[in-house]
């Protein structure tokens, strides 16, 4: 047998001075395991004879341990100076191989993983092909049985949620409960109009109006205040002729839910009669895309968790800068978070202008029925409903006097000084609850 | 058992030269054996988490009721009395087939935290939920009783079906003279085989885990049962493994970052959740597996699936490269099969360890043969185990007595052979974490023996002694 392999490990051990274990040796020279483990046997015998530079070398060492009467199978990898005392501890060896060849003295037994790690992950697909053991059903399946078996495992999905009678879901239609609850949690959700309005009217702005009217008269119609402006806060908004409310204003808009509810009351009058037909058909069509968020808002108020809530909040504190330094409001016009905002919502108009006279819209319902097992169900579940124009016209004017502008004020200088404290308090959280709750109740 | 087997065969050392080329290398081919999962009833198919709890104790109650009667007549002859609690006279001694629910002070409660919420103290995570002021009661359709008397209210668990017999007293407790549970169920005759061979178990791998040190004994594992390691009498050997099951958490709890949902986005939007990692490592390790041996998997606690009871197999999309064996059988927990006419039943440990938390016992075999007495894989869910809100049945009710019946996670490996009333005989086994203790078992299907295997390295810590483990 030509011995050129001594050659090879001595130049991985020698030369590139590597840790060399058998399974390395066996993946890389593309030999049996059991050979690999005599290669290196051979290498070191053939090394030690010759007493040149000194070698280091574990073992595999497995056989039966007896400990307190339980018998138990030990595999352990050792070093050389340690291999006679746990044989000797064993009390019937089954194994004792050279795991390992290399230079160095190994401290731990750490690098030995990392080493064939490697290795094993270069050949993850042939692995196991020098090994002693073959398993005639390993073999891999091709694309088309993979297919195949999918589909059985769908169709046995299918039969599961046919059978699941047992589970005695029979009695209850399953509809997809991503519902808004009513009562308190409804009145949250009814938030949406107003800030969807908001955004509204911003979008249209941008497409239609290039003039960077900061300072607006208050004659004009609040569609025409520069969109990025109109964004970020009320002072823009309010500039004109109410200086005092803004310097009140500005440094409370702490979150961002504020953020976006504060200027709208301010631009309401004029909003109202300013905005075009367009305008408010889109809001009505962005609600139910928004109302996820204002439920994720609520959700913020009780506790901080998910990560979306977390969003608005560097946006919230970037814009507590903005009054003191109104340059910097330029380039925030570039954060991507509000661009990203309005072209969601210029999508929706545009899809909006194609069918203008009758639209459909889906509306919580409930439905109550008695059933299978006689017991009374209310399920509620979003249906579809046809409506005209004119109806929807109603909604912004309807909501206008209902919005909380005045109960805000004082609510938003409590919230601020929460903020301070990080809101870790599960009471300072109820507390703003309640006041955004009440807010709702007070008379304009 | 399995060094005995293995010894035997004794070829040509490896601690010699390379023979001679003519002569090929010895290869063992794995033995096969027929095998048929049978775990249906743990399936959920479409989920429905709109209904209540409370119709898993009614169905509980109902499918066991008959049992519990059959052996209350056998055990206080035939002619006893048993009542329901609404017939129940006081003074008059009978026997009542119930649900137990223990009253404990200690249990964590969202309720409790919530209406404390002014001084709110995060209660410090406690090993054992147990106190003096327990209180135990038996519930059945309509009424419930409080119990005293010769009944051990640190060792019952809430939710376990049992018949008591006594009486009840003027101040309206019931004193407990005797009770009884409704033991094993029936089993299957074993079919005798022929020649020995081995299943091997494994649990808590522990991947993605901090401690990186631990995975030089997991490929020693993979080495071992792959057919890498050893002399040509261990491989011989390791041929005879013919199946591998792998018992839930093979995943590390590190990789459960909860940090990734309290923390800004824009802080975690380049990180990667520690599972995709660690997913991606347990797809090598099985490919390394399933190329040589048939592997079942089963999800546990930390595994990215379901977390409530039962819990449905491991996704197969999540391994690319292992998935196109046929050899890869992702399994639900808790998990029931046929290996060459053995029935297996086990779960990946939860529920033992949450009974462990709730009663005073500490050994996990011993919580094991206790649900097996019980009837009833968890019975504490849905108390303080999660578990899918079942509505006509109770898929935890066993139904027929397994052969070998298993938990994993374990501390320790401990097993015990016991025997039933009707000549059943059940191998209890708890699968260590392999993660902390580098051991896993092995167990012979002809003899139903069960001995650990474990695995060990060296590290820098440990120059003096010659026996070194990384496990503590």
């Amino acid at each position: 047998m030509d011995e050129l392999y001594l050659d090879n490990i001595d130049e991985f051990v020698n030369d590139h001075n590597k840790i060399v274990t058998y399974k390395w040796l066996s993946l890389t020279l593309g030999v049996h395991v059991n050979t690999a483990k005599q290669m290196l046997f051979h290498y070191l015998d053939h090394k030690r004879k010759e007493s040149s530079a000194q070698l280091h070398a574990t073992y595999l060492v497995s056989g039966k341990c007896v400990d307190k009467g339980l018998t138990s199978h030990k595999v352990s990898i050792v070093r050389e100076e340690q291999l006679e005392d746990v044989k000797a501890k064993m009390s019937l060896i089954v194994s004792v191989h050279i795991y390992s060849v290399q230079k160095a003295l190994l401290k731990d037994s750490g690098p030995l993983y990392s080493v064939d790690y490697d290795a094993v992950k270069d050949n993850l697909k042939s692995c196991s092909r020098y090994s002693a053991i073959r398993c005639a059903s390993a073999v891999p399946m091709s694309s088309l049985e993979l297919q195949q078996r999918g589909k059985r495992i769908e169709l046995l999905h299918q039969n599961l949620k046919t059978k699941s009678a047992v589970n005695g879901n029979g009695s209850l239609t399953s509809k997809p409960s991503a519902k808004p609850p009513k009562g308190i949690m409804g009145m949250f959700a009814n938030k949406s109009t107003p800030k969807n309005q908001d955004s509204g009217k911003e979008t249209k702005s941008e497409q239609k109006e290039d003039s960077p009217a900061v300072d607006a008269p208050k004659s004009k119609p609040a569609a025409k205040v520069n969109p990025m402006m109109n964004f970020f806060g009320n002072q823009t908004a309010k500039k004109p002729e109410k200086t005092m409310k803004e310097e009140e204003a500005a440094p409370s808009s702490s979150t961002a839910e504020q953020q976006r509810q504060s200027p709208q009351p301010e631009e309401k009058p004029d909003a109202a009669a300013a905005e075009s037909h367009k305008n408010t058909k889109k809001d009505s069509r962005s609600k139910n895309k928004r109302i996820e968020d204002s439920d994720s808002e609520e959700e913020k108020m009780e506790k901080k968790k998910r990560r979306r809530i977390k969003l608005p909040e560097p946006d919230s504190s970037d814009e507590d800068v903005i009054p003191d330094s109104p340059p910097q409001m330029e380039t925030r016009e570039a954060s991507p978070s509000p661009k990203k905002e309005v072209e969601a919502v210029k999508q929706s108009y545009q899809m909006n202008s194609e069918g203008k006279i009758r639209k459909r819209r889906r509306v919580l319902k409930s439905r109550t029925f008695v059933d299978e097992e006689g017991c009374i169900v209310t399920e509620k579940g979003y249906e579809s409903e046809s409506y005209s124009e004119t109806e929807d016209d109603f909604q912004p004017t309807k909501q206008a006097p209902r919005d909380p502008v005045k109960a805000k004020a004082p609510s938003s200088s409590k919230e601020d000084e929460k903020k301070s404290q990080k809101k870790s308090s599960a009471n300072a959280n109820k507390g703003t609850k309640q006041a955004s709750i009440m807010g709702f109740f007070q008379k304009k | 058992m399995f060094s005995d087997l293995s010894a035997q065969k004794e070829g040509s050392s490896l601690l010699s030269r390379p023979a001679s080329e003519d002569q090929g290398p010895a290869v063992f081919e794995r033995t096969s054996l027929a095998y048929s999962p049978c775990s249906e009833r743990y399936s959920v198919g479409e989920r429905n988490f709109g209904r209540q709890y409370a119709h898993i104790y009614a169905a509980r109650l109902m499918q066991m009721r008959p049992l519990l009667s059959q052996r209350a007549k056998q055990k206080w002859g035939s002619d006893v009395l048993i009542r329901k609690l609404c017939d129940m006279q006081t003074g008059e001694q009978c026997c009542i087939v119930g649900t137990l629910f223990k009253r404990m002070e200690l249990q964590p409660s969202i309720l409790k935290e919530i209406s404390e919420e002014h001084n709110l103290l995060p209660q410090p995570a406690r090993a054992k939920n147990i106190s003096e002021t327990d209180e135990l009661i038996l519930e059945d359709e309509l009424q419930r009783i409080k119990l005293e008397g010769k009944i051990d209210k640190d060792k019952c668990v809430t939710g376990s079906v049992i018949a008591i017999y006594g009486a009840e007293r003027n101040d309206g407790k019931f004193t407990v003279e005797d009770f009884c549970t409704a033991d094993l169920p029936l089993q299957r005759a074993r079919p005798a085989l022929s020649a020995d061979r081995f299943l091997l178990l494994a649990s808590g791998l522990g991947l993605g885990s901090s401690r990186a040190d631990s995975m030089l004994g997991l490929q020693l594992l993979v080495d071992m049962v792959t057919g890498q390691l050893g002399d040509l009498g261990e491989q011989s050997g390791a041929a005879t493994i013919s199946r591998v099951l792998l018992a839930g958490n093979l995943l590390s709890q590190s990789t459960q970052d909860k940090d990734a949902s309290t923390k800004a986005k824009y802080l975690t939007k380049k990180t990667q959740a520690g599972s995709v990692e660690a997913i991606r490592l347990l797809d090598e390790l099985l490919l390394q597996l399933v190329a040589s041996v048939p592997v079942d998997v089963m999800p546990g606690q930390y595994d990215p699936t379901n977390y409530t009871l039962p819990q449905q197999p491991l996704h197969r999309c999540m391994f690319p490269l292992s998935s196109v064996y046929p050899t890869l059988q992702l399994a639900s927990n808790p998990y029931q099969a046929d290996i060459d006419g053995v029935r297996f039943l086990g779960t990946s440990g939860q529920n033992v360890c949450d009974i462990q938390r709730y009663s005073s016992m500490d050994s996990h075999v011993e919580i094991l043969e206790e649900t097996l007495r019980l009837r009833h894989l968890a019975p504490t869910a849905p108390d303080t185990l999660g578990c899918y809100p079942f509505y006509l049945k109770d898929p935890f009710i066993l139904e027929e007595c397994p052969h070998v019946y298993f938990s994993g996670n374990a501390p320790t490996f401990e097993s015990k052979l016991i025997k039933g009333p009707d000549g059943q005989e059940v191998l209890l086994v708890t699968i260590p974490e392999f993660s902390s203790t580098q051991t896993a078992c092995l167990i012979n299907l002809r003899t139903l023996q069960c001995e650990p295997v474990s695995f060990s390295a060296f590290s820098a810590d440990e120059d003096e002694e010659s026996e070194m483990n990384i496990s503590h």
